[in-house]
């Protein structure tokens, strides 16, 4: 084979040309639709958009999903709280009624422990990226990583809580995180409470923040939809109270209840509304044209009891409050067809389509701290600081001071006020049996009524049989 | 004078040095005409253009000189009548110079003038465009110029090879057998052998497409010259392959590719070509996920390699790469997927839909590595080549093809009736213990009228799709320039009530060029589909099965929707109609446009280069008016709208540059390229809130509030070099080798570049003599191998890197946009690879009247790249990852064509073809700790189902009874533990058996299908496995009648309760063992029925050919499943049973 040599000069440029291949060819740049981890905590604004994610995710979620928000109905129905409309025809809703959870349920199901542990995540996340992250406001950096602090040990506490021992995930290593076993709910509480601290000191202690995480808002407008350092105290209270530390949850309950500029018992017709002093932390809605997502779930309308509006208030709570209380007047309402009369929680009150918003969610209120105080000076012997707090919650009901006078009666009288005060609301009533050990004894008395049977086991709900699968550290709570 | 001439002189000299050689004189004016190259044999020498003025074509000639070189003549011949001539060059050099003065001579006048100033005989004969110029040397009758010659002395041989177009064709092998003389043709077709011995000869040519031409040859003299004229081939193993980057037959290929024509697909009444390729391929098995025009179509070449990700094939049309899964729609279910989606989230439906099948001319299945591998990390799954109808030489051609059908759903399932049905509830309530039933219970508490008895199949499922195709097409072309321009209109509509259809339109065009010298070579491709595909947002079927008999009536008096309101004014039923409200619409316009320029820079060295373009845009909109929801959900909603827009264009560029030559009496092509490509997606995803009325839902400006729900953008790059050396030595020896670099922006920039390479040899051992002394009958045998590697990138973008998205809220949280991470990242990953080994053995009996074919292949594929899956408690579903798992896929593969009668009015052919796959979990380190422990086993295939061990009905209580891990019976097994059972569903085997009966003008063809598998039969146990029988409001099947009664029973079906006390046994019956069965069917797929009216009849009627058929598509099935098609094995819409009629008219 010959070539002329123009020919062949020819050749050996267009092969150079036509074959070229470079390696920049095949780099492309992020696309502009999203933002690197690096350039996310590279400053405040984007920073901030993190926890703002966060927030909008747990407060979009509405009543038809499998939301962790959900709890309000799901645990109401595992306990004592809830009926289920007969009609439905959703599998899994009446597993929780009837406390007859299968491991193996998945995909549509309400299973809290498939969305918490994603909010998890982006804690960590965050907390990895704003603790290294060094080209923030101090103010910002400090304010966010409380946040992410205070968040994650929110979401394990409601974990604890609904699963006993839990993998306790504090990073972002999915290589590590997919092996993990369970940790004693012991360590997962020093945790939160480490947690807890850790955000206390890092959050804002003048206010509540604005969405940039630094700007406090002028005290009469301020949106309480942000954690602060009162919130952290507020949490830091319950969860003091569900380890039985009873000083400590007096202490840090008291730091919301001795704050009167911000805080204060509002009437019972007031207390769900937005930014009231009773407030402590609430999701703002985020769905258009709606008040709060409790509101569209809870209240019936003319038409009936439906898949949308599956579940009804249980005689035993309806039996539970005492004549004259406000809130089974302002708190219930009822509805009445040809199959009877039902009613429902009316805490939130507008289920009305573009309404203004006058209504947020509530995760945090006052009401409770004096609850908390109440049974935690009645555990260490305080008879008259506990009467004083619980008192305070049944004057605002309309309701004469109690009658008890000694530790236990105190401490059946709270439960028995925490019943009434907090019902619908996170699963209060299905925790509060839990960690007081009354579970047995009135679930034993209530699963026939739900044409279910009881276990103890079932205090305690299943790990999904994904996660045990995928994991093989992973072993499956008793029972299931 | 202009360049060239430099490099005459050049070769001039060179020639002198030669000697021996022949001169094919040309000086057509040739663009660029740069450069030149003798070959060993013979050499064939351009002269570049003399001063002379083109002035085209034409027979006439003038010249007019003194002491003119006879070459100078030539040139001129050549430059005014586009004829070229021929002649040894020996002769040629010692030819006396010419004095001429001619006027609108002819060739005979010039050529009389010329041979009269020469010392010898000289004679020319004129062939195509050739004149060959001999000398007569011997005993001839005026022979006695040139004294006498040694009849021993070699002789020559001059050779013009061309189609019957009159088209020359290059880079043909001509062999002259019992010789080792042999060659290729030039750009012109010519060819010249050089010293033969006088004798006989059997001169043998052949090309890629064409029939091998043979001819006895006796040479006497000197010179001698042939003109063969090749025919298309008409046995079915010299018909053209397309393969990556080229083309051959499948007599030398030594890869695995199977092609089907355009006839096997136009005949099909489909929507997606794709779909018509089902059991007509071994190795090759596909899934429609429904019967709903545009729907999913899964599609596996040899099985599946990846675990659970990046399974497509390639898919290349007319050489331009096109997408395997639709873009991520964001609505669209109905349609149903193809196949799991991809990490970067592939949409509803195929994108293949959006090819109009009757503009393919043929589509090449391409299975092992020789075939695919240089594709390197995009043909891991195979290659799916689809090439396009193109122009042919010929007067202009006007093609109609009118076809109108209709469909029907293919197969009912007998449900209770009322009757039954309500006895069944009534039994269930009974074994609850409830007395009577609850306000809710409408269907039996008297609330709606149980005397009625609807077939809601027949109601809902039982309406007529209508079939309309029109497709028409004008082609034709030149020996230079051919073109086809067609135009298609389909319409196809559902058997659901209301107003759904599949609109599609598309043009298709080619213009193929080619330079009057041969050497420059234009090719262009378009093909433009729009689709508007109108569909009820969800599919019927699914309601059609549990409406209880006695439901009321779809409508009221008044025409409303009747939701039959209970007394609170709440809707006793969820009326299936309403659904229909919703209507989903997807809008598609696809454009693939490419084109080729080709330049011939030596004789056998070509550059190449592509130029491809795509774009597909989808635009899809949902509509959710007030009126599809029940009356109680009325004050929680709104009117709203869905809206989305996706995006997605590219370009490639693919520069090539091949060399062609013999070698010997061999021949050797090489290939080099290089590919640029560039993939660009945008979308968005809106939700508008808040209209006035149903009538404005399309206009988003209408929406009081409109929600981003996503947005998204991506780019795509990807680059790489590839070669390939193909030598086939005397067609009997074929080897071939490619090697292929790549690099992708799917990796991060430590992993991103990979090489791939195969080797593929084959032995055509017929050719070998003792084969055909020993064997007579065996007309062609061949045995090929093949071995190498391709890869695998189909996972999504920017999966390596940390990234964060907006998040979507109606409402922004204290008025700022919120960020979420958008899922795990791995910035370590790398190419999947997969080793494919594949031999074959290629047999052909009476004259290749029998044809036989088996492969068995074995693909293993290992550094698994997939979306590992994790548990929740990681914070996400899955990352993107490496797996150190193994699959292997091995396949045997079988297919027999016979013409079993081929008689002068009537033939009949047979075509059968069998596959064996097997897929098997090989390796999987640790694989009992890893996430896949649940559902993957070592040896096992990979959509193994792991199940629990039905006991069936326990005889006491009634309840279903399974086999925990010790060995108990329990009503509640442990899905962790207790599914001991393997249970695989992939097909045993799988195949298609076509014959085709001619006779006259009557053509018969029927095509059968056959799969052999085992079934999950869900409707076996309960309408779909959701509800247990007697539950609320739900219809069952008649098979639930076998169910328990009382202690003692042995019943199938597990006693009927309305509640959901039995539930966990229920619904583990649907992961056991119990639920599959015999899946196997054999479907008549297509039957055609054709008359071609005789030509002789059509005479005066200004028609070219009239052909009239009729088709039917999915005629029958022979199964023994239980359910509405084994092949979806869901409760959806099955491929409807279609009956079309057509006109085709060529004028």
């Amino acid at each position: 084979m010959r070539f002329s040599s123009i020919s062949f000069r020819t050749c050996v440029i267009i092969l150079c040309v036509l074959l070229g291949s470079c390696k920049k060819f095949v780099q492309v740049d992020a696309p502009f639709t999203v933002t690197t981890a690096n350039d996310v905590y590279a400053s405040d604004a984007t920073a901030a958009a993190v926890l703002t994610g966060l927030y909008t995710n747990l407060s979009s979620s509405d009543f038809t999903s499998t939301d962790f928000r959900n709890l309000s109905m799901y645990a109401g129905l595992s306990a004592d709280e809830l009926t289920l409309w007969n009609g439905t025809s959703i599998v899994w809703q009446n597993q929780y009624y009837t406390n007859a959870l299968s491991a193996n349920m998945s995909g549509a199901a309400f299973i809290p422990w498939n969305s918490v542990y994603p909010y998890i995540f982006t804690c960590n996340s965050a907390i990895e990226g704003l603790s290294s992250a060094d080209k923030l406001s101090a103010a910002a950096r400090s304010q966010l990583l409380g946040e992410a602090k205070f968040m994650r040990a929110f979401f394990y506490f409601y974990l604890v809580n609904l699963y006993g021992d839990v993998p306790l995930i504090l990073g972002t290593d999915y290589k590590v995180n997919a092996l993990m076993g369970r940790t004693s709910k012991d360590k997962v509480y020093t945790q939160i409470v480490n947690d807890l601290l850790d955000a206390k000191k890092l959050l804002d202690s003048t206010g509540y923040v604005q969405s940039d995480c630094i700007t406090v808002y002028e005290p009469s407008v301020a949106e309480r939809v942000r954690p602060n350092s009162w919130v952290a105290s507020a949490l830091l209270a319950r969860v003091y109270l569900y380890m039985n530390d009873y000083p400590n949850a007096e202490e840090q309950s008291s730091i919301l209840i001795n704050n009167t500029n911000v805080y204060g018992l509002e009437s019972i017709g007031n207390a769900f509304l937005r930014n009231n002093s009773e407030a402590i932390w609430q999701l703002q809605p985020v769905n258009v044209g709606w008040n709060t997502e409790d509101a569209k779930l809870f209240i019936i309308p003319p038409t009936g009891l439906s898949t949308s509006n599956p579940v009804y208030l249980s005689d035993t709570l309806l039996n539970s409050f005492e004549v004259g209380d406000l809130r089974k007047s302002n708190w219930i309402g009822n509805y009445t067809d040809v199959t009877g009369t039902y009613h429902y929680a009316y805490k939130y009150k507008d289920a009305n389509l573009g309404d203004p918003v006058i209504e947020y969610h509530m995760v945090l209120r006052l009401a409770e701290q004096y609850l908390i105080r109440a049974e935690a000076r009645a555990q260490q012997g305080n008879l008259s600081g506990s009467q004083d707090d619980l008192n305070t919650i049944r004057t605002r009901a309309g309701l004469t001071s109690t009658s008890a006078n000694d530790k236990k009666s105190l401490l059946v009288a709270i439960l028995h006020e925490r019943q009434v005060e907090l019902f619908t609301e996170w699963g209060h009533r299905w925790l509060d049996l839990k960690r007081t050990g009354q579970i047995g004894a009135v679930m034993s008395a209530v699963a026939p009524k739900k044409q279910g049977k009881w276990d103890s086991n079932w205090a305690l709900y299943p790990i999904p049989v994904d996660d045990i699968n995928k994991d093989p550290l992973l072993i499956q709570n008793q029972g299931y | 004078m202009r360049r060239p001439l430099i490099a005459c002189k050049r070769s001039h000299d060179f020639c002198q040095k030669d000697g021996t050689g022949l001169v094919a004189v040309r000086a057509k004016a040739a663009i660029g005409s740069i450069s030149l190259a003798m070959r060993i044999t013979a050499a064939i020498l351009l002269i570049g253009a003399l001063q002379v003025n083109a002035r085209g074509v034409a027979q006439k000639v003038s010249i007019t000189g003194t002491n003119l070189p006879l070459t100078a003549v030539f040139h001129a011949i050549e430059d005014q009548t586009g004829y070229g001539v021929l002649m040894e060059k020996s002769t040629l050099e010692a030819a006396k110079p010419v004095t001429i003065n001619l006027t609108n001579g002819t060739i005979d006048d010039v050529m009389k003038v010329c041979f009269s100033f020469q010392p010898w005989k000289l004679i020319y004969t004129i062939s195509g465009r050739t004149i060959s110029v001999s000398r007569i040397v011997g005993n001839t009758e005026t022979g006695k110029p040139g004294g006498p010659i040694a009849p021993s002395e070699p002789s020559f041989l001059l050779g013009k090879v061309k189609t019957e177009g009159g088209v020359p064709l290059s880079g043909a092998s001509v062999n002259l057998k019992g010789t080792r003389k042999g060659g290729v043709t030039d750009n012109n077709g010519n060819f010249s052998l050089q010293g033969i011995r006088p004798g006989k000869y059997i001169l043998e040519i052949s090309y890629v497409g064409y029939d091998t031409y043979e001819e006895t040859i006796e040479v006497t003299g000197s010179a001698f010259t042939v003109t063969a004229v090749m025919r298309e081939a008409t046995n079915s193993l010299d018909q053209v392959q397309v393969i990556p980057y080229g083309s051959t037959t499948p007599r030398l290929n030594t890869g695995n590719v199977t092609t089907i024509k355009a006839s096997d697909i136009e005949k099909q009444p489909v929507n997606n070509p794709l779909v018509a390729l089902e059991g007509l391929v071994p190795g090759l098995f596909i899934t429609q996920a429904n019967g709903l025009p545009g729907a999913g179509a899964t599609v596996r070449i040899e099985g599946q390699n990846s675990i659970d990700n990046g399974n497509d094939p390639l898919y290349i049309i007319d050489g331009v790469p096109y997408v395997s899964q639709t873009l991520p729609t964001t609505q669209g279910g109905v349609l149903g997927m193809s196949g799991p989606s991809l990490g970067g989230g592939g949409g509803a439906g195929n994108p293949l839909s959006y090819i109009n099948p009757s503009e393919i001319e043929s589509i090449d299945i391409l299975k092992d590595a020789a075939a695919t591998s240089i594709y390197g990390s995009r043909a891991g799954n195979g290659a799916i080549l689809i090439t396009t109808k193109k122009g042919k030489i010929g007067q202009m051609k006007v093609d109609l093809n009118l076809q109108e059908g209709i469909g029907k759903m293919p197969k009912k399932i007998a449900m209770l009736n009322t009757p039954q049905y309500l006895a069944m509830r009534h039994e269930a309530l009974r074994n609850d213990g409830i007395a009577s039933p609850s306000f809710t219970d409408y269907d039996i508490n008297g609330f709606w009228d149980t005397t009625r008895n609807t077939d809601w199949q027949k109601v809902l499922l039982g309406g007529t799709a209508q079939y309309t195709n029109i497709d028409g097409s004008v082609s034709g072309g030149t020996a230079n320039t051919q073109y086809r321009i067609g135009g298609t209109y389909h319409r196809e509509t559902t058997i659901f009530p209301g107003h759904f259809s599949d609109q599609k339109a598309s043009v298709h065009f080619n213009l193929n060029s080619i330079s009057p010298n041969q050497k420059f070579q234009i090719q262009v491709y378009g093909n433009y589909l729009n689709d508007n595909n109108r569909l009820p947002a969800a599919d019927l079927t699914g309601s059609a099965f549990p409406l209880p008999p006695d439901a009321p009536p779809l409508y009221k008096s008044d025409g409303s929707i009747n939701w039959a309101l209970n007394q609170s004014g709440a809707s006793s039923w969820n009326n299936p109609v309403a659904a229909l409200l919703s209507t989903y619409e997807n809008n598609t316009e696809n454009l693939i446009s490419n084109c080729i320029l080709s330049y011939k820079l030596l004789p056998g060295l070509e550059i190449k280069s592509d130029f491809g373009y795509t774009r597909l845009y989808t635009k899809e909109f949902t509509a959710i008016p007030l009126t599809v929801f029940q009356p109680e959900i009325l004050p929680y909603v709104q009117r709203s709208a869905l809206y989305s827009n996706n995006d997605i264009k590219s370009w490639i560029i693919e520069p090539q540059i091949s060399y062609n030559r013999a070698v010997g009496n061999g021949r050797l092509n090489i290939l080099l390229g290089s590919t640029f490509d560039k993939q660009w997606g945008m979308g968005d995803f809106l939700t508008g809130l808040g209209y006035n009325s149903d009538g404005v839902l399309q206009d988003i400006h209408s929406a009081s509030s409109v929600l981003v729900n996503s947005t998204a953008s991506y780019v795509y790059k990807y680059n790489a070099i590839f070669g390939r050396v193909n030598f086939d030595w005397q067609n009997k020896f074929l080897i071939n080798l490619t090697a292929r670099r790549d690099g992708s922006s799917n990796f991060g920039s430590k992993n991103q570049f990979h090489d791939f390479g195969a080797a593929g040899v084959g032995w055509i051992f017929s050719n070998e003599s003792i084969f055909k002394r020993s064997i007579p009958f065996l007309s062609f045998g061949k045995i090929r191998a093949s071995y190498g590697t391709t890869g695998n990138d189909q996972i999504g973008n920017y999966k390596y890197l940390n990234l964060y998205q907006p998040v979507t809220a109606g409402v922004a949280y204290q008025g700022a946009t919120g960020l979420a991470v958008q899922g795990l990242s791995n910035p370590y990953l790398q190419w999947e690879a997969t080793k494919k080994a594949s031999a074959g053995i290629e047999l052909g009996f009476i004259k290749d009247r029998i044809l036989i074919n088996a492969t068995y292949s074995r693909n293993r594929s290992s550094n698994q790249l997939l979306q590992y899956s994790l548990p929740v408690i990681t914070g996400s579903g899955g990352v993107s990852a490496n797996l150190p798992a193994t699959v292997q896929n091995s396949t045997w593969e079988f297919s027999m064509n016979t013409i079993n009668v081929k008689a002068k009015y009537f033939q009949w052919r047979t075509s059968i073809n069998f596959t064996i796959p097997k897929n098997t979990l090989l390796s999987f380190p640790n694989l009992n700790s890893s996430t896949y422990a649940s559902f993957l086993a070592l040896g096992e295939p990979l959509k193994v189902n792991k199940v629990f061990h039905s006991l069936g009905v326990d005889p006491t209580t009634g309840i279903y009874i399974f086999q925990d891990l010790k060995g108990n019976s329990t009503n509640s097994p442990d899905f962790t533990t207790d599914r001991m059972i393997l249970v695989n569903t992939d097909p045993k085997f799988y195949g298609g058996m076509q014959n085709v009966f001619t006779f006259k003008g009557f053509r018969l063809d029927f095509f059968f299908q056959f799969v052999k598998q085992l079934a999950r039969t869900a409707t076996k146990y309960s309408y779909a496995g959701t509800f247990p029988p007697g539950h609320k409001k739900f219809n069952q099947p008649t098979i639930v009648l076998d169910r328990w009664q009382k202690p003692g029973d042995v019943s199938m079906i597990q006693k009927f309760s309305s509640t959901f006390e039995y539930y966990t046994p229920f619904s583990s019956i649907a992961t056991s063992d119990a639920i599959f069965g015999d899946g196997a069917y054999f479907r008549l797929r297509n039957l055609s029925l054709s008359y071609q009216f005789d030509q002789q009849w059509l005479k005066n009627s200004g028609m070219n050919s009239c052909r009239i058929y009729v088709e039917g598509q999915n005629l029958f099935t022979v199964t023994k499943y239980y359910g509405l098609n084994p092949e979806t094995q869901a409760i959806n819409l099955p491929p409807l049973r279609m009956i079309i009629v057509g006109l085709d008219l060529g004028f």
